[in-house]
C-alpha cells in the first residue's frame, strides 16, 4: 500500500478538524487515539514507511513524523482549553450565599472586672508582686482590729458592714488580706491582693458588692515617692498613657501618711462635668504609708522596714472603657448589656 | 460641714475660693461642693448713664442713654426718681432674666422703646431698697459682669471631714488650716464676759461619778434671761452652716459650737432638783425623754448629766424634755464639757442617734477649749437675753484626757519615708505653719509639741503626714521603686479560672457576677435532702432583703434567677456562667468554709437558632460538648459518668464529671421541678465544677510521643443494638477489644428508623502500625474480634 503525501496533508487536516471538534476530554481522547493511537491512521502511515521505495522513505517518514507531532501539539493544546474549561465551569457551578453566617454560636463573653482583673495581673505580676487571696468572711479581727481600727474607732463608720452569723463579717475591703499575707513574712516583698468585698449600702452610685484589688511593697526604703511611682504606672497601663493623677492628703486608720488617688476625668479632660461632679476629678482608691502599727500587728518591725499600701475598686476602669454609666450594670446580670462589652 | 465664706472670712483673710477649695482638698480636707447663695447676677451688666432726658410723653419717667460697650449708646427708659447721668447704675438687657427668673424684654413704654432695664436693689435680690435704682461705685467697669462687681451672697463649702480631724468641725478649725496653707493671723472672737451677781456655785454644785467618761465638765450661770426669737443675724449664721434656729438661747450654743467646734448644752436651772450636776453611768432600767420628745430606755454602758434624782441629758448627745430652757426659763446652766470619744460613739451608736455634738464628741473635742467655749456662750446668751453672768464658773474633772502631748521627729526619717530631700528647717517650718511647737532641735532630733487641739497626731508618722500635706503630695517625687529580683507567683485556681472563662466564652456563653446572698427557701427549690451539706449556710445578720438572708453555698440559685429575669426580657438564648466562691459552716468558732466554684446555666427557647445549632443536637450534647472542650482546655483526663446524685438534675439526662475517683462536678438538664420552682419554662441545662479541687490537681504540659508515618487504616462498622444500651459502654468494649493496633475509635452516627425497639450504631475503627503498613488481613482479624464481641456482650447485629 502506498501512501501519498497529500494523502498525508488531508489525513493532518482531518485531524485538526476533529480536534478542534471534540466537545470534551473524553471525545479528544478518542481522537487521539484515532489517529496518533498504536492503530491509529498516522501510526499506519508511518508503519507504511518500510514498504515505499527508498528515496521515498525518508522524505515521507519525516513528513508524516512532523505530522504526528503537529498533531499531537493540537491534542495537547485542545486538552488545556478543555480542562480549562471545565474548571471554570466547575467554579461557576459553586455558588454559595457568602452573605449567610458563619456555622456555630457567636463568641461569648468574659465579664469587664474579669478583662480588667487580667490586665492588672499582667502589669503586677511583670514588676515582681505575686497576688495573693483571703476569705471573704472575715474576722473582726483582720477586717478592722488588726488594720488599726479597734471596735469604737469613727473609721468603722466609713465602712458599712455585712455582720455574719459566726461573729464574722462580710470583708469590707481587701486590706486584711494584707495582714494575712504579712504576717510571718521577712521582707522585701511585693504582693497585690485582689477580690470581691461587701459594703452595706445600696445607694445608686454603689453597689453592696464590689472588686477591689489591695497592693503593697516592705522594704527596707521604699517610699511614698515609690508608691506614686507604682501607680501612676499602673494608671496608665490600665487607663492609658495620657492619665493624669491627683494625691491628696486623707485618713485612713492603716496608713500613715494616707492619701486619696483621683485621676482625671476622661470625659471631660478636667474642666469638670457631670460624670465628675465638676471638679475634674474621678476618685479611684486610697493609698498610704502602712502605719507602724499594722506593721507591729504583722510582727515587722517599723524600726527597721516601710511599706507602701493602696486599694481601689476595679470597676471604675470597666466603667470607663465601655461608657458604663452605673456601677450596677455590672452585677445586674442583664445579658443584654453584659452582651455587648 | 457648711462653711460660710463671709463668716470664715471675719477669721482670716481668704484667697480666692477656688484657690481655697483646692488647696484645702490637697490637704485632706475635701471640699465636696462650692454652694452659692444669693442671687444669680451673672446676667447683668454695669452700664455708665451718659445722658438722662425726660421723656416725651411722661414727665416723671427718664429716658436714659447707657453706655454698655464703649461708643454704643442704649435707650433705657427708667422711673426712678434718682438716676442720673453720670451714675455707674447695673443693666438689665433685653433678652436676659433679673435674678427672680424675671425676663426683660424690648418694649414700648408710652411710645418710646426700652432696651432693657436699670435695676433697683430690690430687683437685684439683694436689698429691700426699692425707691430708686442702686448707683454702683465709681470704679465700677463699664461693661462688667454685674457678679464681678457687686459682692452678692455668699460660697458655702461643702467639707468633709475625715475621722481624724475632729478638730477641723469649727470655723477655728477651718482657719487654721486657711493659716497652715496661706499663712495669715486668726482673728478670735470676743469671749470674756462680763460677771456680776453672785457666784455661780451657790447655786450649782457639780460632780464626776464616771471619772472615765468624763474628762472635764465646766458650767456657766447666766442670770434673768429673756428667751425670745434670735437677731436676724445669729438666725441668718446658723441658717447659712445648715442648721434651724429654735431660740436665742439654744442658737447662741450652736453658734459657739460652729465657731469653737465644742458642743454645749444649756439647762433651765429651775429644773435642776439639788441644784445638783452629777456626769454619772445610766443605771439599769433608767430611762429619758429627750428633746426630739421620744423617751429611749438608757443602758449602763451609757453616760448621763444628772440632778440629785434622774437622768437631765443623754451626755454629748442630747439634751432631757425635763430640763429644757424654754419661754419661762429665768436663769440658764450652760454646760461645757469633754467627754470620752469612745463612750460617747457607743451610745450614739447603740442608739442610732447621730446629732452635731455626738459627731463632735466622737472625733475628740480640744481639750483646752472647754472653758472658752463656755464663755463665749455666756457673754453672748447675756447679750441676747438681757441676762447677767454670774461670777466664776463651776467645774469638775475626771481623769486626765490620755492625748500625747510631744513627738520625737527625726528630719532624716521624714525624707526615708517620702522619698523626699527636705532640709530640717523646711520641715520645722511646716510643723509650725500648723501651730506644731518645735521645742528643741540640737540633737537631730525634733522635739515636737503638738497643740491641744490635735488629739490625732501622736506618733512620728503622723507628723510626717503633717509634713507631707502641707509640702503637697504633688510635690513629692515619682520614683521606680528599687530592690532585689522577686518571684511572682498566682494562687493555683488562677490558670484554670482562666481557661474555663476562655473555653466557655469560646462557647458563646457570657461570664456574670451576682451577689452572694440567698434565701434558705432557694435550697428547698433545689430539693436538696435535709442533710445535704449545702443546707448549712451562715446567716447574714443584717441583709439587705430578707430574700438575701444567707450567704450561698451553691451558685445554682443566683443563676437560675438570672436566667429567669433574662428570660423575662424575651431573651431566648441564655447562657451564662459565673465564676465564685460559696459559703459552708465550718467548726466552732472557725472561718466558714470558701470553695470556688463555676456553675453554667443554658436554655434553649422556641425561636431556637437552627443555622447556629442545628436542631437535631440536643441541648443535653450541647453542653455536655462544652464540658468536654472544657476539661481538655483544663488538660484533665475528666470521664463523663451516667447520672448524677443532684437532686437539682434531670434523672435521665445528666452525668457527674469524673477525675480518678472524684466527682468533681456535674452536667445535665434541669430537674423540671426544679425549673418550675424558678420559672423556667424553656430546655435548661446546667454546668458544675469545683474549680477549689481542679486547681489541687496537679497542672502538667501535656507531654509527646513519637507520631507514626505509616499509612492509616478505617473501617467501618454499624451494629444493630437495643435501644436502651448505652453507646459508650460499647465504645469502650470496642477500644478495649480492638488489639494493640486500633488508635482510634469513635461513633459517627446514630439511627433510630431500623426496627422497633433496636438502635443502629455506626462506629469508625482507625487502625495504624508505629512501623510498618498494616496487611488487609491483620486488620480483617481485629474487626472481626470487635464484631464477635458486639455480639456476644450486646447482641449487636451487624447491619
Amino acid at each position: 500500500m502506498g501512501v501519498e503525501i497529500p494523502k498525508l496533508e488531508a489525513l493532518e487536516e482531518e485531524a485538526r478538524r476533529e480536534i478542534d471538534g471534540s466537545a470534551n476530554l473524553q471525545a479528544l481522547v478518542a481522537v487521539r487515539a484515532r489517529y496518533l493511537g498504536r492503530k491509529g491512521s498516522v501510526s499506519g502511515v508511518l508503519r507504511g514507511i518500510g514498504r515505499l521505495a527508498p528515496d521515498k522513505r525518508t522524505r515521507v517518514g519525516q513528513q508524516a513524523n512532523a505530522a504526528k507531532q503537529r498533531i499531537e501539539e493540537l491534542v495537547v493544546q485542545r486538552r488545556q482549553a478543555l480542562e480549562q474549561g471545565e474548571h471554570a465551569r466547575a467554579l461557576s457551578e459553586h455558588q454559595l450565599d457568602v452573605s449567610l453566617p458563619g456555622a456555630g454560636r457567636a463568641l461569648g463573653h468574659l465579664h469587664p472586672v474579669s478583662l480588667v482583673m487580667r490586665d492588672m495581673e499582667r502589669f503586677f505580676c511583670s514588676r515582681g508582686f505575686s497576688i495573693e487571696e483571703g476569705p471573704e468572711v472575715e474576722t473582726e479581727y483582720y477586717n478592722f482590729d488588726a488594720l488599726n481600727m479597734p471596735a469604737e474607732h469613727p473609721a468603722r463608720d466609713m465602712q458599712d458592714t455585712f455582720w455574719v452569723e459566726g461573729g464574722f463579717v462580710l470583708r469590707t475591703h481587701t486590706s486584711p488580706v494584707q495582714i494575712r499575707t504579712m504576717t510571718g513574712r521577712k521582707p522585701p516583698f511585693r504582693f497585690v491582693a485582689p477580690g470581691r468585698v461587701y459594703r452595706r449600702d445600696a445607694s445608686p452610685r454603689h453597689s453592696a458588692m464590689f472588686q477591689q484589688i489591695e497592693g503593697f511593697a516592705v522594704d527596707e526604703r521604699v517610699s511614698f515617692a515609690d508608691l506614686k511611682g507604682v501607680l501612676y504606672a499602673f494608671a496608665r497601663h490600665m487607663m492609658g498613657t495620657d492619665t493624669a493623677l491627683r494625691f491628696r492628703a486623707s485618713y485612713f486608720p492603716f496608713t500613715e501618711p494616707s492619701a486619696e488617688i483621683d485621676f482625671r476625668c476622661v470625659f471631660c479632660n478636667g474642666e469638670g462635668c457631670a460624670t465628675c461632679s465638676q471638679s475634674g476629678w474621678i476618685e479611684w482608691g486610697g493609698c498610704g504609708m502602712i502605719h507602724p502599727q499594722v506593721l507591729r500587728s504583722c510582727e515587722i518591725d517599723p524600726a527597721r522596714y516601710q511599706g507602701y499600701a493602696f486599694g481601689m475598686g476595679l470597676e471604675r476602669v470597666a466603667m470607663l472603657r465601655h461608657g458604663l454609666p452605673q456601677i450596677r450594670l455590672l452585677y445586674d446580670g442583664d445579658l443584654r448589656v453584659l452582651d455587648q462589652l | 460641714m457648711r462653711v460660710p465664706l463671709r463668716w470664715l472670712a471675719e477669721w482670716i483673710a481668704l484667697p480666692d475660693v477656688a484657690e481655697l477649695a483646692e488647696r484645702l482638698t490637697a490637704g485632706g480636707l475635701e471640699v465636696d461642693a462650692i454652694e452659692r447663695t444669693g442671687p444669680d447676677l451673672s446676667a447683668l451688666q454695669v452700664g455708665l448713664v451718659r445722658e438722662r432726658l425726660t421723656h416725651p410723653n411722661a414727665d416723671r419717667l427718664s429716658l436714659c442713654k447707657v453706655e454698655i460697650r464703649s461708643g454704643e449708646l442704649r435707650e433705657i427708659v427708667c422711673g426712678a426718681p434718682n438716676v442720673d447721668a453720670g451714675q455707674k447704675v447695673a443693666v438689665a438687657l433685653a433678652g436676659t432674666r433679673l435674678p427672680d427668673g424675671t425676663p426683660i424684654k424690648k418694649s414700648k413704654i408710652r411710645g418710646v422703646t426700652s432696651e432693657g432695664m436699670i435695676c433697683s436693689a430690690r430687683e437685684l435680690g439683694i436689698g429691700e431698697d426699692q425707691d430708686g435704682i442702686l448707683v454702683l461705685d465709681e470704679a465700677a467697669e463699664v461693661g462688667a459682669r454685674l457678679d464681678r462687681v457687686l459682692s452678692a451672697g455668699d460660697h458655702v463649702l461643702e467639707i468633709a471631714i475625715t475621722p481624724n480631724r475632729g478638730d477641723c468641725t469649727s470655723m477655728l478649725g477651718i482657719a487654721r488650716e486657711v493659716s497652715a496653707h496661706f499663712g495669715g493671723r486668726i482673728e478670735l472672737p470676743e469671749v470674756s464676759p462680763e460677771e456680776s451677781g453672785p457666784a455661780a456655785s451657790r447655786d450649782v454644785r457639780i460632780s464626776i461619778d464616771d471619772s472615765e467618761g468624763c474628762y472635764h465638765y465646766v458650767a456657766r450661770l447666766v442670770r434673768g434671761v429673756k428667751v425670745a426669737s434670735s437677731p436676724s443675724w445669729l438666725v441668718e449664721r446658723l441658717e447659712a452652716a445648715g442648721l434651724r434656729s429654735i431660740h436665742n438661747v439654744v442658737d447662741v450654743t450652736n453658734l459657739v459650737m460652729l465657731e469653737f467646734g465644742q458642743p454645749l448644752h444649756a439647762f433651765d436651772l429651775a429644773a435642776l432638783q439639788g441644784g445638783e450636776v452629777r456626769v454619772r453611768a445610766a443605771t439599769a432600767g433608767e430611762s429619758l425623754e429627750m428633746l426630739d420628745g421620744q423617751t429611749r430606755s438608757l443602758d449602763v454602758a451609757d453616760l448621763v448629766i444628772a440632778d440629785a434624782e434622774r437622768p437631765i441629758a443623754l451626755a454629748g448627745i442630747m439634751g432631757g424634755s425635763n430640763s429644757e430652757v424654754g419661754d419661762d426659763t429665768r436663769d440658764v446652766l450652760i454646760e461645757s464639757a469633754h467627754f470620752a470619744p469612745a463612750r460617747i460613739r457607743h451610745t450614739a451608736r447603740r442608739l442610732g442617734l447621730a446629732t452635731e455634738a455626738s459627731y463632735r464628741f466622737e472625733r475628740g473635742v480640744d481639750r483646752a477649749g472647754v472653758e472658752r467655749a463656755a464663755h463665749r456662750a455666756a457673754r453672748l446668751i447675756a447679750e441676747l437675753t438681757g441676762g447677767r453672768v454670774a461670777t466664776g464658773l463651776v467645774e469638775a474633772r475626771g481623769v486626765t484626757c490620755p492625748q500625747v502631748d510631744q513627738i520625737e521627729l527625726e528630719p532624716a526619717r521624714v525624707n526615708r519615708l517620702l522619698g523626699t530631700d527636705l532640709a530640717a528647717s523646711e520641715v520645722c517650718s511646716l510643723l509650725k505653719r500648723q501651730g506644731i511647737e518645735i521645742l528643741d532641735q540640737d540633737t537631730g532630733h525634733l522635739r515636737c509639741r503638738v497643740p491641744s487641739h490635735r488629739a490625732d497626731l501622736a506618733l512620728p508618722e503622723d507628723l510626717i503626714e503633717e509634713v507631707a500635706r502641707i509640702y503637697g503630695y504633688d510635690r513629692i517625687p515619682t520614683t521606680l521603686q528599687e530592690g532585689p529580683l522577686i518571684d511572682a507567683t498566682r494562687p493555683a485556681s488562677w490558670r484554670p479560672v482562666e481557661l474555663v472563662q476562655n473555653s466557655l466564652r469560646a462557647e458563646g456563653w457570657i461570664e456574670v457576677a451576682s451577689f452572694p446572698f440567698i434565701d434558705p427557701q432557694d435550697l428547698d427549690h433545689l430539693q436538696l435532702d435535709a442533710d445535704d451539706p449545702r443546707r448549712e449556710t451562715l446567716a447574714v445578720l443584717n441583709p439587705l432583703a430578707d430574700r438575701e438572708s444567707h450567704l450561698r453555698s451553691s451558685l445554682l440559685p443566683s443563676l437560675l434567677r438570672l436566667v429567669r429575669e433574662n428570660l423575662n426580657r424575651q431573651l431566648d438564648h441564655v447562657a451564662l456562667f459565673e465564676l465564685a466562691r460559696v459559703f459552708r459552716v465550718s467548726k466552732r468558732g472557725e472561718l466558714p468554709e470558701e470553695r470556688l466554684w463555676l456553675t453554667a446555666v443554658v436554655t434553649r427557647g422556641e425561636e431556637h437558632d437552627l443555622w447556629a445549632v442545628p436542631e437535631h443536637v440536643p441541648l443535653f450534647f450541647e453542653v455536655k460538648g462544652a464540658v468536654e472542650r472544657m476539661m481538655a482546655a483544663l488538660g484533665l483526663p475528666a470521664v463523663l459518668r451516667a447520672g448524677s446524685a443532684q437532686p437539682y438534675c434531670h434523672p435521665g439526662a445528666a452525668c457527674s464529671i469524673v477525675i480518678g475517683r472524684r466527682i468533681l462536678g456535674e452536667t445535665g438538664e434541669l430537674h423540671p421541678e426544679v425549673a418550675t420552682r424558678f420559672g423556667i419554662d424553656v430546655p435548661c441545662a446546667v454546668i458544675e465544677l469545683d474549680l477549689s479541687a481542679v486547681a489541687s490537681l496537679p497542672a502538667q504540659a501535656p507531654g509527646y510521643h513519637d507520631v507514626s508515618k505509616q499509612p492509616l487504616v478505617r473501617r467501618d462498622l454499624a451494629v444493630l443494638v437495643d435501644q436502651r444500651q448505652p453507646a459508650g459502654e460499647i465504645l469502650e468494649a470496642i477500644r478495649k477489644r480492638g488489639g494493640a493496633n486500633l488508635i482510634a475509635a469513635t461513633l459517627f452516627d446514630r439511627y433510630e428508623g431500623v426496627s422497633e425497639g433496636k438502635v443502629s450504631l455506626a462506629f469508625r475503627l482507625t487502625f495504624q502500625h508505629a512501623e510498618r503498613t498494616l496487611t488487609d488481613a491483620e486488620v480483617s482479624k481485629a474487626v472481626d474480634r470487635v464484631v464477635q464481641m458486639l455480639g456476644q456482650r450486646f447482641g449487636g447485629e451487624l447491619r
